[in-house]
């Protein structure tokens, strides 16, 4: 068959207004079933519409106008389509003035006729309309329009053909002929990822649970036992229960009102009351009044065990197929395994983002620990400014993208000088005292944290991020990471080149090692260690100030923001060795990745993950005590 | 050679026992169930919560001053013993209500009846309805008075052994000891840990048997045991510190390799200080927490240890009364600024509330003694007695 033979057919629809053709067939077919267009009904409408889409394009236009309640009857029995600006005859296409009364077909029917257009939809020559037929196929589908999709692979959008091969492969799994097309197809798809093909499985592989006595008939899955995940013993009896084989079991406040109800002279069925407080001496009385029939028949503990034992539990799946059933097993296995690889790779993203966050908030605090053996708690507040100075610059300056390329440097400017001031008032006084200056710090913290609060109030306050930065980059179903994200891992790359360039390539750097290694020699070799121990606290502080805007782009700024990052900033330095980038990035990584794979683990429940995170490290810190990458020589025996 | 009585080697333990058993006695006096009712029956709590705060605070002193372990997890123990004794007093207190509740229905109940509705009433709040395992001697409370020793002993002792033997010291112990109370705190903040997540432990003023007493006189008799125990606990800790033990203890303190050098089990030593002070704390904490009415996971915060941290400085460490000065005036001063009952200040126009502003001058305050009084308020007393000495 050529192109055109195949268009014409699409031309002629096209020009059909326009050239006011009869269509006699659709004219004979109207004027045959006058009743049912008027009140059709969904069971027996079905053949009727048949014939009318067998008429032609002026039948399927009807069709279409009826589907879209804008068909409508003349008194003398004329169908006219009402959707353009002059309502016209849906048989010759010429303007209609005549009175005429709408039809109102219910949406029962209107499925019908949908069903049937999607089948000449699939073949239409507007790229849209194909597409919405096959989203139309893909929510329901009966086996005779997979037959017409089969007849419609061929397409002119290579896009467009893929999706209706790949739907006539999925709808063959589920409306296939006979059990060998659709295990095919089901191998042919089995290890997919997408959502659409497990959508397709599931339906397969649903169980209902039976309990008999005997073999169970149908496909079954595989058998159960009572009092399992897949079945609760619970479960279990009431299944017995409804099948009429075992009497209602009493829950023990049940038991106890019937009891209560049959007290005579401060007895039951026999028992004194006062012996009414072991399970077992009710379960005897209950059996006596059963036996008078003062009460409903009720299964005691032991009927229940013995019936349990006499029945067999089985899941059976609805798909009476088991050839089906198993390949559609064997493909979701695969499916699931692909699905873990990937939900991993997903993870790795996560752990990474989160790790380049643990390094930018991390950094400094190794720094000064490493310079000068201290640790400053007043490090997660200098966050916690860069954060803040965040949000004044965008209450300044309207433009978002603008704002952030102002408050980055102007963070690390703050930061940095708030970390010098730290250092000259405060940190200098207290050399070779680490733990005075633990606590000193901590003071210049919680009043920090309060001036804050003071200043800012208690609410969140938003820091928002550039439009460029919404959204997220997806790889597919099932990977995805958000921009911000990438964003900030590319900062902490930034600083991670920033940082190895100064240590290494500059005076400054030099004279930070020296320092680091040893003070005493350092000194008198000329250099002032003061002055490089202010400027290492100062550069510390200032990528805090950094980091606080990057954690400010995704968190809530609060006067508390520091001290959620504070102890994994520790940790990450504990874990990963002082005085050496390499082991602040390896303590950050590890970290990082580390909360994300127990969080994976149980998802719902991130407090958790932090308790056996921190747990992990108490544990680490046994085999590795002076963390991943230690200090060595002189400098790691002070 | 003779060796001189433990009271003429330290002569401040009688005068904190005269001060203490002379402020109890005020006390009293002034309580509304034995005296003339001159102070509410809320302050004799507070005062009596802050005897216990003292008595944590003379355990960190142990830790800290002499050991030289900055811990910032003592707050851990404190919580661990106030959650054992919460056990005992929530259960007991429920079981009652239980009982009474179904002695209305003609049927008496089962033991496993009984146990369920007390599990109810007290998990119902975290939808559970079965009694974890951790309670599983909650019904008693010589057991539990037990679990208040072992517990935070065990973890002491536990973590101690950990970090100990691998040599982990100075800033990185304190950044540990702080992890650790952060998992626990954490791992309470569960709903499914078992102590009832976020809602904690609550109505632990109420004591079971004793509902016919009243809060007025409860409140005395927590003062007493209160005082009791800090008495008790600051004779142990000076008897501790004042001998032998205590001569290795502080020169571990000042230079540990030289000590283990000289032969002496340094880890051991550092075990038993800091488990003993983690006991001490919990007993603080088993006394504090039924003067309280309720406690929760957020009273393990990271913070509160910092905080009795600081109220051992401010006192003056290495010095237990300097703890227990700090630790009176500080908590007393804090609660009281931020109870909202100071004057507000008005400086060059400005309105400044203490609520606001308390914390600021804390922070300052704490970083002033650091750098100029490391002594802290203890230090004076060597002023005055360098003064009447010439």
């Amino acid at each position: 068959m050529t192109a055109l033979a195949r268009i014409a057919p699409f031309a002629l629809a096209l020009l059909m207004p326009l050239a006011a053709l009869a269509n006699p067939a659709l004219d004979a077919v109207i004027a045959d079933n006058l009743d049912q267009i008027e009140r059709p009904s969904r069971q027996t409408v079905a053949p009727l519409i048949a014939d009318i889409a067998a008429t032609g394009p002026e039948g399927l236009a009807m069709l279409q106008a009826w589907s879209a309640r804008e068909l409508a009857l003349t008194e003398d029995g004329r169908a006219v389509i009402t959707s353009g600006e002059v309502p016209v005859d849906a048989v010759t296409g010429d303007p209609v003035t005549d009175d005429f009364s709408s039809l109102r077909p219910n949406s029962g029917v209107r499925g019908v006729i949908d069903g049937a257009l999607v089948v000449s939809q699939l073949s239409d020559p507007d790229p849209a309309i194909r597409r919405g037929a096959l989203d139309t196929l893909a929510r329901r589908a009966d086996a005779a329009q997979l037959a017409a999709l089969r007849g419609a692979l061929d397409d002119p959008d290579p896009a467009i053909a893929a999706r209706k091969a790949r739907l006539e492969r999925l709808l063959t799994i589920q409306l296939g002929e006979d059990s060998a097309n659709r295990v095919q197809a089901i191998r042919q798809l089995s290890g997919d990822v997408a959502l659409d093909f497990r959508a397709a499985l599931n339906p397969l592989l649903a169980t209902r649970i039976v309990a008999t006595k005997d073999e169970p008939g149908g496909n079954v899955a595989r058998e159960l036992r009572p009092g399992s995940d897949d079945l609760s013993r619970q479960d279990a009896i009431a299944m017995l229960v409804d099948q009429g084989v075992l009497q209602p079991r009493l829950t023990s406040a049940e038991q106890r009102t019937r009891l209560a109800a049959n007290i005579v002279d401060g007895r039951v069925g026999g028992l004194p009351v006062a012996a009414l407080d072991d399970p077992d001496a009710r379960d005897r009385a209950y059996e006596a009044l059963e036996a008078e029939g003062a009460v409903p028949p009720a299964a005691t503990e032991a009927e229940t065990e013995a019936a349990l034992d006499a029945h067999g539990f089985f899941a059976v799946y609805a798909e009476p197929d088991a050839a089906v059933t198993e390949a559609a097993e064997t493909a979701l296995t695969r499916t699931q395994t692909r699905l873990g690889v990937m939900r991993g790779f997903d993870l790795g993203l996560d752990a990474l983002s989160l790790a380049s966050i643990y390094f930018l908030a991390a950094i400094g605090l190794a720094v000064t620990f490493g310079v000068m053996r201290v640790i400053n708690m007043a490090h997660g507040e200098f966050i916690m400014m860069g954060a803040y100075t965040g949000y004044v610059v965008q209450t300044l300056i309207a433009d978002r993208t603008l704002s952030l390329l102002v408050a980055l440097p102007l963070a690390f400017a703050v930061t940095f000088a708030a970390g010098v001031v730290l250092y000259r008032l405060v940190i200098r006084h207290l050399a070779h005292r680490p733990l005075e200056t633990l606590l000193a710090t901590f003071g210049v913290s919680i009043a920090l944290q309060q001036l804050a609060k003071n200043i800012f109030g208690t609410q969140a306050r938003p820091l928002t991020s550039p439009a460029w930065l919404e959204g997220a980059i997806t790889f597919n179903d099932v990977v995805s990471i958000s921009s911000i994200r990438v964003a900030i891992f590319v900062l902490a790359l930034l600083f991670l080149g920033l940082f190895l360039f100064i240590m290494k390539r500059t005076r400054l750097g030099l004279e930070v090692r020296a320092v680091t290694q040893n003070p005493g020699m350092a000194a008198s070799m000329g250099i002032n260690p003061d002055r490089i121990a202010m400027m290492t606290f100062g550069l510390g502080s200032g990528i805090a100030g950094i980091a606080g805007v990057a954690i400010g782009l995704f968190a809530q700024v609060t006067s508390e923001l520091g001290q959620q990052y504070i102890v994994q900033s520790f940790m990450t330095v504990v874990v990963g060795g002082v005085g050496n980038i390499w082991g602040t990035l390896a303590g950050a990584t590890l970290i990082g990745g580390l909360s994300k794979v127990i969080e994976s683990l149980n998802p719902a429940n991130t407090l958790a993950a932090q308790t056996f995170m921190i747990l992990f490290i108490i544990i680490f810190i046994q085999f590795r005590p002076r963390g991943i990458i230690p200090q060595k020589g002189r400098a790691a025996e002070v | 050679m003779q060796r001189t009585p433990f009271i003429l080697r330290n002569p401040s333990v009688l005068i904190v026992i005269a001060v203490l058993a002379v402020f109890t006695a005020a006390v009293t006096a002034a309580s509304a169930a034995y005296g003339t009712g001159v102070m509410p029956t809320s302050m004799v709590k507070v005062l009596g919560k802050t005897l216990c705060l003292a008595l944590a605070a003379v355990a960190m002193d142990l830790v800290w001053g002499y050991l030289g372990i900055l811990s910032l997890g003592q707050m851990a123990f404190f919580a661990l013993g106030g959650y054992m004794i919460g056990q005992w007093l929530m259960y007991a207190r429920t079981e009652g209500i239980v009982a009474a509740s179904m002695a209305a229905n003609p049927i008496p109940p089962t033991p496993a009846e009984l146990q369920e509705g007390v599990a109810g009433q007290i998990f119902g709040v975290v939808g559970s309805t079965d009694l974890p395992w951790a309670w599983t001697f909650a019904h008693s409370l010589p057991a539990q008075l037990a679990l208040v020793l072992i517990v935070p002993g065990l973890l002491a002792l536990v973590f101690g052994w950990l970090a100990f033997r691998s040599r982990v010291n100075g800033v990185y112990l304190s950044i540990l000891t702080q992890a650790m109370t952060l998992a626990l705190a954490l791992w309470l903040f569960q709903n499914d840990s078992g102590f009832r997540g976020n809602n904690g432990l609550s109505g632990l003023q109420n004591i079971p048997g004793l509902e016919d007493v009243g809060q007025a006189r409860l409140s005395v008799w927590f003062l007493w045991a209160s005082a009791l125990a800090l008495a008790l606990g600051y004779v142990l800790a000076a008897w501790l510190m004042g001998g032998k033990f205590g001569s290795v203890t502080r020169a571990i303190r000042d230079d540990e390799t030289r000590v283990r050098f000289l032969g002496y089990p340094v880890e051991g030593f550092k075990l038993a200080v800091f488990t003993i002070a983690a006991m001490i704390t919990a007993i603080a904490g088993a006394l504090y927490y039924p003067q309280a009415g309720i406690i929760n996971p957020a009273e393990l915060a990271p913070i509160a240890s910092i905080y009795l941290a600081v109220w051992v400085a401010i006192g003056g460490r290495g010095r237990l009364y300097g703890a227990v000065i700090g630790a009176v005036v500080v908590s007393l001063l804090s609660s009281w600024f931020t109870g909202g009952r100071a004057p507000d200040l008005n400086i060059a126009g400005l309105r400044m509330a203490w609520v606001d502003w308390w914390q600021v001058a804390l922070g300052l305050t704490f970083v002033l003694v650091t750098l100029f009084a490391p002594k802290g308020i203890a230090g004076l007393f060597d002023i005055l007695n360098r003064k009447a000495k010439s």
